[in-house]
């Protein structure tokens, strides 16, 4: 029995050490934040200023001294910063564990027509990966499905739960295309140069993709035997589910909006859009938001300006586009903690400061539909929001005291923490 | 509406053939940068024939590439005047501060210099600082990895140098200003490597850093192992296969070395007697290493297998120079410290292989705490042209002081690369290797406004911006000549577009 005992005390000394953070119980007292600087999330901030919490909303919001309710705890933010969560857009994080071990990938679904895929299922909430977001002021992500033409759809979820049910605060909130490239790179490996040519099949591979579409509209709700695929193409053909297009070529991005507003689809979002730059008045006109490449890109030419990637975010949002930010990239999951650096660095070539703060809050939250409980610090949303000691765009001041998901308290401790403790506390040994 | 329709057949003729059934459509409105040169085919088919043009050449550049110079930069004497001066030296942040540059030299370093025949540069309200060095780089080469066998220390990339790869220009707008161009991580013992500056413009010979230190790489764990790909044929596929492929190695170059060293002290009647040991290349290069002349910088991961070539090292009486990655380097700080060895690791790179499961953003912090001279990297042609952010990561993950921090991507590696005597950092008599920030070099916001390599500028902003126009206007010309040459009948072929590789450790040619 003693052994039996011991066994059961490895093993649940083994899982603590392996595990996630254990995820933070409800709100229980309500909390006022004083004297902080509140950058609202809609381009605006206010100084000197307090927030209240209660039961997982934020209640209040004023000058220290406009607070009219009592609240059981305070903590005194005074000289420090408070966000609404980042919200990472176009994210993988909880899908692939490790890149190079097949076994914890669950992204790489095959087949071209998948619109039946749900990310949602394989998200693992537990993933290491996933909590080391937090520490950097990333709540929230919208994690999506990457392979195949139609490759299934995605869903909004909150990045500190037990489980994917626990996760998702959107579900199955959109389905995904990925336009089929206008050109393709010779393989070295086949003998070929490495240049870049036409993609031949371009037409037909276009012409496949209406053909599904037009026999999914055809599809009947009624029949008794369901095609499962077709049938979770219904929401977004009926209009009640957004279509996020994923295209980065010019020809790719127009022939893809004319494509899908033929068939009827309203509720258009570009993701990636390296080109689009190239066809502002056409995106405004159509009213497209845009979930543009990550600035930590390389130019697409050698003679393209060294600094488009950086520059893009000011030439979209000065066409009067909404954009938030693709994380989507090489290593993006491990690099999707650095969401903050890419609006500063976006931010450095031309964005206000605070509109860059904007992009990937109330503008990723418009975008992803979430707005009317994310993405900005109002009364009657979500209390999902950070203390940081400075700018949370920085590097160096994106030190986070204190993070609440719906007004739970986050641990902001990781794996990753852990170990540089354990280390410190082995070198101060001597 | 109606002067748009030629855009509209131009569509039409095109790929788009599901927009056929539409009378408005919002690709009237797109806004077509190919309109001249629409214009234009449309004039000169009416003219076809009736005249033989003559086409404007259009001038060659340095390198003839996206960014050239027409002409090749000359170094220039140079005052920067009161800037913020990052020393990197005892005399710390200097503000209100002038510095100049003669000779491709710092001349001098202090407040209100009098600097005759220079040209002066307001740096008021600008960082100064040393260029940033990047220990770990794979741009500027043709190929990067000879994975034939499990040495290969006979092959240099100063062989392979490609002076036209247009990351060198995107480093140097980030502020880049040497480099150590590594062989890849295939085999345990890899390639001799090169360290450059890039000098945009010059030949692959003109990049070189005189004089400096010759390295080679090595590299331990799951890319000799050959662990994420399928091969199972080539040892070693374990940590304790590469633990003797070291062994095996050293104790082979010791044997080769004994081995000249009894023939070249033979007398002179006895050596024309003895048949010469052969002369073998890669044998050579692990002698240097013995004898102290070569330097290693090792890719590496994971605990036990940086003890275990410190351990192999130290029986052959060899330092290792610099582990590089080094993600677990924090375990055996203390370890590295003795051996006295540097490490040049990422910022935040982890969760990419198994190997990096443990890696932590803290790596470099705790490092430095223990004494380790520590390096960032990039290894990435993204990343590097952004160094100064990775910097500051030493800030934000283990509390490294600001000053630390920035000689990270600087001195340190100026340090490891043992070339800290002319460059790392702002101190008369050193190269003048600087760079003009528009902010605190570490802040989100700042941006590399000039880069100067040994007086010269070969990086500016304003530069740069206008040549955007200039490669525009020159597109367009081209372009349309050939659509010139089209119309007029001559033979036509397909263009396609050229795309550099991107290498990284793991790139396997």
């Amino acid at each position: 029995m003693k052994n039996i005992i011991y066994l059961f005390s490895t093993f649940c000394l083994s899982f603590v050490a392996i595990a996630q953070q254990t995820p933070a119980t409800i709100q229980g007292e309500s909390i006022l934040i004083v004297g902080a600087t509140l950058h609202i999330g809609d381009g605006t901030i206010i100084e000197n200023a307090s927030l209240g919490m209660e039961d997982g909303k934020i209640v209040e919001i004023g000058s220290n001294e406009s607070i009219g309710k009592e609240y059981a705890a305070t903590i005194n933010a005074t000289g420090q910063h408070v966000y609404p969560g980042f919200i990472a857009a176009n994210s993988t994080v909880g899908m692939v564990e490790i890149d190079a071990i097949r076994p914890t990938n669950d992204l790489n679904e095959i087949g071209t027509f998948l619109p039946n895929i749900r990310t949602l299922i394989a998200y693992n909430a537990e993933s290491k990966v996933v909590e080391s977001l937090r520490p950097n002021g990333i709540l929230t992500a919208q994690i999506v499905p990457t392979r195949g033409r139609i490759a299934g759809s995605s869903t909004i979820v909150q990045l500190d739960a037990w489980n994917w049910e626990d996760a998702a605060l959107k579900t199955d909130e959109g389905m995904h295309i990925y336009w089929p490239r206008s050109y393709r790179r010779g393989n070295p490996t086949k003998g070929e140069d490495p240049l870049v040519y036409d993609q031949k099949n371009y037409d037909k591979q276009v012409q496949n993709l209406d053909t599904y579409l037009k026999e999914a509209k055809t599809f009947n709700l009624k029949s008794e035997k369901k095609h499962l695929p077709h049938a979770a193409l219904q929401a977004a053909l009926g209009g009640d589910q957004q279509v996020y297009l994923h295209a980065k070529e010019k020809r790719q991005i127009l022939d893809g909006i004319v494509f899908l507003q033929k068939h009827g689809i309203k509720k258009i979002v570009l993701v990636g859009g390296d080109d689009a730059y190239l066809i502002l008045p056409f995106l405004k006109k159509n009213n497209i938001p845009v979930i543009v490449s990550r600035p930590h890109r390389l130019p697409n030419t050698p003679d393209e300006d060294v600094k488009l990637p950086f520059k893009m975010a000011k030439i979209l949002m000065d066409a009067g586009l909404t954009i938030t930010i693709d994380v989507s990239g090489r290593m993006e999951r491990m690099n999707t903690r650095n969401l903050p650096f890419y609006a500063g660095t976006f931010a450095a070539y031309g964005v206000d400061k605070e509109k860059a703060v904007e992009m990937i809050t109330l503008n990723a939250a418009k975008i992803l539909g979430i707005e009317d409980r994310l993405g900005s610090l109002s009364v009657g949303k979500d209390a999902t929001l950070f203390i940081a000691k400075g700018d949370a765009l920085d590097m160096r001041t994106n030190q986070l005291s204190h993070a609440f998901i719906q007004g739970r308290k986050l641990s902001l401790k990781t794996h990753q923490t852990e170990l540089w403790e354990r280390y410190m506390e082995k070198f101060s040994r001597k | 509406m109606k002067q748009k329709t030629p855009l509209l057949n131009w569509r039409l003729k095109s790929a788009v053939q599901i927009i056929l059934k539409v009378k408005e459509h919002p690709l009237m409105d797109v806004q077509f940068d190919g309109w001249p040169i629409l214009m234009n085919r449309l004039k000169t088919r009416k003219k076809r024939s009736k005249e033989s043009k003559h086409h404007s050449p259009v001038a060659v550049t340095f390198p003839n590439n996206g960014f050239g110079f027409t002409s090749l930069p000359k170094a220039q004497n140079t005052q920067f005047k009161n800037a913020t001066v990052w020393t990197n030296e005892a005399e710390g942040i200097l503000t209100n501060t002038d510095v100049w540059v003669e000779n491709g030299k710092i001349r001098a370093v202090g407040q209100n210099l009098s600097a005759p025949g220079t040209v002066e540069i307001d740096a008021t309200g600008k960082h100064l600082t040393s260029g940033i060095i990047d220990e770990h780089s794979h741009i500027g080469a043709s190929s990067i990895n000879e994975g034939g066998h499990n040495s290969s220390a006979e092959v240099t990339i100063e062989d392979v140098i490609n002076p036209d790869d247009i990351n060198l220009y995107r480093n140097l707008s980030g502020g880049v200003t040497t480099l150590q161009i590594l062989h890849g991580s295939a085999n345990p013992i890899g390639g001799r490597s090169a360290i450059i500056k890039p000098r945009w413009g010059e030949d692959a010979d003109g990049l070189l850093y005189k004089g400096a230190a010759p390295f080679i790489k090595f590299a331990l764990g799951e890319n000799v192992k050959q662990s994420n790909w399928s091969s199972y044929a080539r040892f070693p596929q374990t940590r304790m296969g590469v633990e003797q492929v070291f062994v095996d190695y050293f104790q082979r170059a010791k044997e080769y070395q004994s081995e000249w060293s009894t023939y070249n002290s033979l007398g002179r009647k006895a050596k024309a007697n003895t048949i010469a040991p052969r002369y073998d290349l890669e044998m050579e290069t692990l002698v240097e290493i013995l004898e102290g002349k070569r330097f290693i910088s090792c890719h590496s991961y994971v605990q036990s297998e940086i003890n275990m070539l410190m351990k192999v090292a130290e029986r052959f009486g060899v330092t290792i120079n610099t582990f590089t990655h080094i993600l677990e380097g924090y375990k055996v700080a203390d370890k590295m410290k003795d051996h006295g060895v540097g490490g040049s690791t990422f910022s935040d790179w982890w969760a990419y292989k198994f190997e990096v499961n443990d890696a932590i953003p803290y790596n470099g912090a705790i490092m430095h705490s223990q004494g380790v001279t520590v390096a960032f990297n990039s290894d990435d042609a993204e990343m590097s042209r952004r160094l100064n952010q990775e910097a500051a990561k030493a800030v934000k993950y283990g509390g490294v002081s600001e000053e630390d921090a920035w000689k990270f991507v600087t001195l340190n590696p100026a340090k490891l690369m043992h070339i800290d005597d002319q460059v790392g950092s702002v101190k008369v008599g050193k190269s003048a290797d600087l760079v003009l920030w528009n902010n605190h070099p570490m802040s989100i916001y700042a941006v590399a406004e000039k880069t100067m390599i040994e007086g010269v500028f070969y990086y500016e902003l304003d530069r740069a911006t206008a040549q955007i126009e200039k490669i525009r206007q020159e597109r367009n010309q081209l372009i349309q000549q050939m659509v010139e040459a089209k119309n007029g009948g001559a033979p036509t072929q397909k263009t396609p577009k050229k795309q550099a590789r991107e290498f990284h450790c793991e790139t396997l040619d």
